[in-house]
């Protein structure tokens, strides 16, 4: 009879070893590292080939953890948060308009105080369909009390969701936290991944505990009564608070990460800093667009032109005070938006208008430009970036910024 | 390994009825609301050891009004259309866990409640994934008033024909405005879940019948559905008092079957037995038609039309109030 | 330039539609002396309940800019007249947890009125009326409490009567002419202007001194700060029940703390436990979980959780041993229980007094059958 077992996934764990994977196998190993309970799949491209690396582990006892496929993602995401309230670890993910159809589940998670840890492989937003990486889906949950980063490769995408479950579950934090994992660049691209053991993600991610906020019969509570007037700007003011105490955590959590894995900025968390030192003018994105910027950047370095860039990771907590420190020394800033907001402030991205924004109290502000690039799965290519550059360059010599916003790689 | 079930003894008799309440005062629902009786007899019936997971409706805002609760056991909002989901993800948590070590290993009830909209509208695909899970415990009870009462009385999929409700008002041009019939839910979750071990549909005015089937769906393993018909005084408009008298009335008439499937065997229960059998004959819906103002505007045909439904299902399915159609089909 | 704000207490959905037809009247009527005007509910309120006091609001200014100082508010702070549609809501207005007991004349101004419709006397309702530092009036229009429900409306003319006596109690909000052209032209029924008309002549008003009236304390809650509040919306569980009243017998559920129904019925059980055959009905088909069971098996109700709904009387298999009785004929809320087993005799004549007031009164609670409103209005019309 043929052989019909899935065949195993190359055997990990006893000692750190180095393995070939696609972002999504990263995650899933993280999964299987931080001994996660329950886990709900739903199909949707690009994410869910981490379910297929999921369903993998499980098949072959790797992963112990109850593993259900939904029927809709609107269940994926209210089972999950129903296992965390119990007090069980959870991982679930989606991308595009199955993120937003499980929309309802998402807010209501953040409130609730449910550590759900949710990867969003980025996809364009409907209509029409698109395959293709765009930031709009991830970003639409920023106001709502949930953690947002982006990363860039299969190591950062696996590095970061252990430390998405140990600040998430941080009893100052208790907050859901958002992966950013750019279709197809990260999701499906495999990378050279150091796999940590078991061992060393047990030194570093303690149980989930939900101590008296449990939902078990030995701790009678009522969790989310209904509330009229009196209660909402108070229950509200708990999430903001709890959302100022992430950044401090997020500080800790990459200290004690580089201790035991050798890994991370513990310096600088939030974002990754790149030929910033010396350069006149910078760039910032976020996600697997660094690649072609850091090459163009090299190009231009090469030209003598002073470019730097800033890979911004946490998005929420958004690192106000840190980029004020590290952008107010540059005459030009250029921010390259992979998501739209129509209508927004000088028409500009999500991005653009928030670091803008971050930008203003200051007494001396570089000019902040924003570029709409990549949209739909387009490549940010050289050329893009040594435009943006340009552009950023001209608006720093001449001290005046032409136009707030240009959309880059448009046909026309 | 399934974790085994809250042991749940057969419920002899009201003399036998456990005494203590986990669903107390401190809810603000209408005078004579029978969903609240439906609650406070569920939980009597499952007992301490047990979670409650309640999805928007008036038994969320109703009995938790206002940053309070009625609840003396664990209970946990969840969305209007995520009963379903609600009670796989609580047993799927409590399994992991217990599997794990992670917390100790002791059967609990799960119960999911959701009213008509809730369950038979927005969370009816929900709940159908659930009901395939066979190796998770927990029962989904839907609480059926016949409207979206928590938001002063709309139309839902299982509101009766011609009901009067503020989306469906008798105008001068247009009297009947909600022209469809109840959906059949108990008999689709039975018909459509092979696996799922118990259906039942239940009334509160028959407590002793309605906690055993509750307890029967929670000791039994896999996922259990339960339909409950509570009159609903404000939705329904009669005088509370009435509440208990017409929840009887929906049996007698043949409106509202009783009945419960156990691993593919059918029982009809109590009067709908003795109707089923010609023991008992059917009141006319007339007598419970006309005890509710939300009827008030109803003619003559339209009574006519209600009755001449009900014998439908009487007369011509093949199980009365479940399967909706005939043995011989070119008959039709 | 003067602004009007009236508010009207009443009984969910029962009165629903009445205090609508009163709130949009006292508009039109204004809008007859070109005055501008607002209707609207308390959305705290919302959705209403069978039973549980809710409030309407109609505020009448000069001008524009009068009404919106008035419209800025969520609330008024104070009313000229408050009409309290059920004499019950008379001992007090609690609407949801953590609202505490209101005095049905808290917000009554100085010199303002209380509109009551009832058969009581100012005397008998003073017994419920809490206290208030400045003097005011109250006012009665004679009548049993309107109700019926949310579909079909019982009118009995108790709306153009209350708006008849709400002119000749405030003159300054409209004329009885403007009232009674806005009736004719709302309802073009002439019977029902005369009802306005002869309710402005026979509308009793009776000034109330500071001090007088219940003098007891009402119980309130502080709203605790959000560092007091427990993280993740979670509240405790209400603790497991117990001994009847502490004891070691008998059991009594644990009840929530913040919110009591003292307010929430328009009538309450009176139970004779020499008929009561322990059949447990009342107890386990009663939705408020109200009944506490005595040590030696009876079912006394406890009266900070009945919300007078009637189905005990309607399930208790032995007449009169379940009677529900106007709320507004009691003075305390102890138990019944303790009252029997105290005295007894003088208990037995308690109870039989209560039952001949219900059999006397019988109050209808909404609908019951098609035609009942139509039977109950002739019977009105021939008193009348």
């Amino acid at each position: 009879m043929a052989e019909t077992v899935v065949p195993r996934a190359e055997t990990l764990g006893r000692e750190e070893q180095e393995a070939l994977l696609s972002g999504c196998e990263a995650i899933a190993q993280a999964c299987r590292l931080a001994d996660v309970d329950v886990i709900t799949a739903y199909p949707i491209r690009p994410y869910d080939t981490v379910m297929q690396a999921v369903s993998k582990l499980i098949a072959n006892g790797e992963l112990d953890a109850e593993y259900i496929v939904a029927e809709s993602e609107h269940s994926q995401f209210e089972i999950v948060k129903h296992a965390s309230a119990v007090g069980a670890r959870v991982f679930v993910g989606s991308s595009g308009v199955g993120w937003f159809y499980a929309f309802e589940a998402i807010t209501v998670t953040a409130g609730l105080r449910l550590p759900v840890v949710a990867m969003v492989g980025n996809r364009a937003l409907d209509d029409p369909g698109a395959f293709g990486v765009g930031h709009s889906d991830a970003l639409a949950v920023r106001d709502l009390g949930w953690m947002l980063v982006w990363v860039d490769t299969a190591q950062e995408a696996m590095d970061t969701a252990l430390i998405a479950w140990r600040v998430s579950e941080d009893p100052r934090v208790l907050l859901p936290c958002a992966l950013g994992a750019d279709g197809a660049f990260l999701t499906h691209s495999q990378h050279l991944v150091k796999v940590p053991t078991e061992e060393q993600v047990k030194q570093f991610l303690p149980p989930y505990n939900r101590g008296d906020k449990t939902l078990h019969p030995d701790n009678p509570i009522t969790i989310a009564p209904q509330v009229n007037e009196d209660w909402l700007m108070e229950i509200r003011k708990h999430n903001d608070e709890a959302m100022k105490r992430a950044k401090g955590v997020i500080k800790e959590v990459y200290k004690e990460f580089k201790e035991i894995f050798g890994r991370g900025d513990p310096e600088s968390p939030f974002f990754e800093e790149y030929m910033t030192e010396d350069a006149e003018i910078v760039l910032v994105g976020m996600g697997t667009l660094a690649m072609p910027v850091k090459v163009a950047i090299r190009k231009l370095r090469e030209q003598g032109k002073k470019v730097g860039f800033v890979r911004l990771r946490w998005f929420r907590p958004f690192p106000t005070e840190e980029l004020q420190a590290c952008l107010s020394r540059f005459k030009a800033v250029g921010v390259i938006d992979r998501d739209y907001s129509f209508g927004s402030p000088s028409w500009g991205g999500v991005v653009f208008n928030e670091l803008r924004a971050a930008l203003y109290p200051l007494q001396q502000r570089p000019h902040v430009i924003g570029f709409i690039c990549g949209l739909g799965g387009r490549e940010v290519t050289i050329e893009n970036v040594i435009e943006m550059a340009g552009i950023t360059q001209k608006a720093a010599e001449t001290g005046r910024v032409e136009q707030d916003n240009y959309w880059i790689g448009l046909r026309g | 390994m399934s974790t085994t079930t809250v042991p749940l003894a057969r419920i002899k008799g009201v003399r036998d009825m456990p005494v203590e309440e986990y669903f107390t005062s401190g809810h603000r629902t209408c005078q004579g609301c029978e969903s609240a009786l439906v609650l406070k007899l569920m939980i009597k019936a499952a007992g301490p050891r047990t979670i409650v997971l309640g999805s928007t409706g008036c038994m969320y805002v109703a009995n938790t009004t206002y940053y309070t609760t009625p609840w003396v056991v664990p209970w946990m909002h969840t969305q209007l259309g995520s009963s379903g989901s609600a009670a796989l993800g609580t047993a799927a948590g409590l399994k992991a866990l217990m599997r794990k070590g992670k917390i100790k290993e002791e059967p609990l009830n799960v119960i999911a409640f959701c009213g008509d909209g809730g369950g038979a509208d927005m969370g009816l695909s929900a709940i159908s994934g659930a009901l395939t899970h066979k190796h998770y415990n927990f029962l989904v009870l839907l609480y059926d008033n016949e409207s979206y009462a928590n938001t002063d009385i709309q139309v839902s999929g299982l509101s009766p024909w011609g009901v009067n409700t503020t989306f469906s008002p008798p105008g001068k041009a247009k009297r009947i405005l909600h022209d469809r019939w109840k959906k059949n839910v108990a008999g689709m979750m039975a018909a459509g879940h092979p696996d799922c071990r118990y259906v039942a549909t239940g009334c509160a005015s028959f407590a002793v019948d309605m906690m055993n089937k509750i307890r029967k769906g929670l000791t039994i393993e896999g996922p259990a559905f339960i339909h409950t018909l509570d009159p609903c005084p404000k939705g329904w408009d009669y005088d509370p008092i009435l509440s208990h008298e017409l929840g009887k009335l929906a049996i007698e008439t043949g409106v509202w079957p009783q009945y419960e499937i156990e691993d593919g065997k059918l029982r009809l229960n109590g009067i709908t037995k003795m109707i089923a059998e010609g023991k008992r004959k059917r009141k006319p819906v007339r007598e419970y038609l006309l005890k509710q103002g939300r009827f008030a505007h109803f003619t003559d045909d339209d009574i006519d039309f209600f009755q001449s439904k009900v014998d439908e299902m009487w007369e011509r399915w093949l199980i009365p109030g479940v399967i909706p159609f005939a043995k011989e089909l070119e008959e039709a | 330039m003067s602004t009007v704000s009236v508010e009207l207490v009443y009984r969910g959905i029962f009165q629903r539609t009445l205090a609508r037809n009163i709130c949009r009247g006292i508009v039109f009527a204004a809008r007859k002396e070109n005055k501008v005007g607002i209707a609207f509910g308390r959305y705290g309120d919302s959705p209403e309940r069978n039973g549980i006091p809710a409030k309407q609001f109609a505020i009448v200014a000069d001008t524009d800019e009068e009404l919106q100082a008035s419209m800025a508010l969520y609330e008024p702070t104070e009313v000229d007249v408050t009409i309290a549609l059920d004499d019950s809501l008379c001992k007090g207005v609690e609407s949801w947890a953590w609202y505490g007991l209101q005095p049905i004349n808290k917000l009554t101004k100085k010199d303002g009125t209380l509109l009551i419709t009832s058969l009581l006397s100012p005397e008998e309702l003073l017994k419920h009326i809490h206290r208030k530092e400045v003097p005011y009036n109250i006012a009665l229009v004679k009548g049993a409490a309107s109700f019926s429900g949310l579909w079909v409306f019982k009118d009995d003319h108790t709306d153009v009567r209350v708006l008849g006596a709400l002119v000749k109690v405030c003159p300054q909000l409209v004329s009885l002419e403007a009232m009674e052209k806005m009736i004719r032209e709302q309802w073009k029924d002439e019977l029902k202007v005369t009802s306005a008309r002869t309710s402005y002549e026979r509308v009793q008003i009776r000034r109330v001194e500071p001090g007088e009236g219940n003098p007891e304390e009402p119980y309130r809650f502080e709203l605790p700060k959000w560092q007091e509040m427990e993280e993740g919306i979670i509240v405790r569980g209400i603790p497991q029940g117990g001994g009847f009243h502490g004891g070691e017998g008998g059991y009594q559920p644990g009840r929530n703390p913040y919110f009591k129904k003292f307010t929430t019925r328009t009538m309450r059980p009176v139970i004779d436990f020499e008929k009561c055959t322990k059949c447990t009905l009342c107890w386990l088909q009663c939705p408020d979980t109200c009944f506490d069971v005595t040590p030696d098996g009876f079912y006394d109700a406890n009266m900070e959780a009945c919300c007078g709904c009637g189905v005990c009387e309607a399930v208790c298999p032995v007449p009169d041993c379940i009677v529900m009785v106007n709320e507004a004929a009691f003075d305390s809320n102890e138990s019944q229980y303790e009252m029997w087993q105290r005295d007894k005799e003088g208990y037995r004549t308690w109870v039989a007094e209560k039952i001949s007031l219900a059999k006397s009164e019988r109050r209808s609670h909404g609908f019951q059958y098609r035609g009942q409103y139509e039977e109950e209005l002739a019977a009105m019309r021939k008193e009348a």
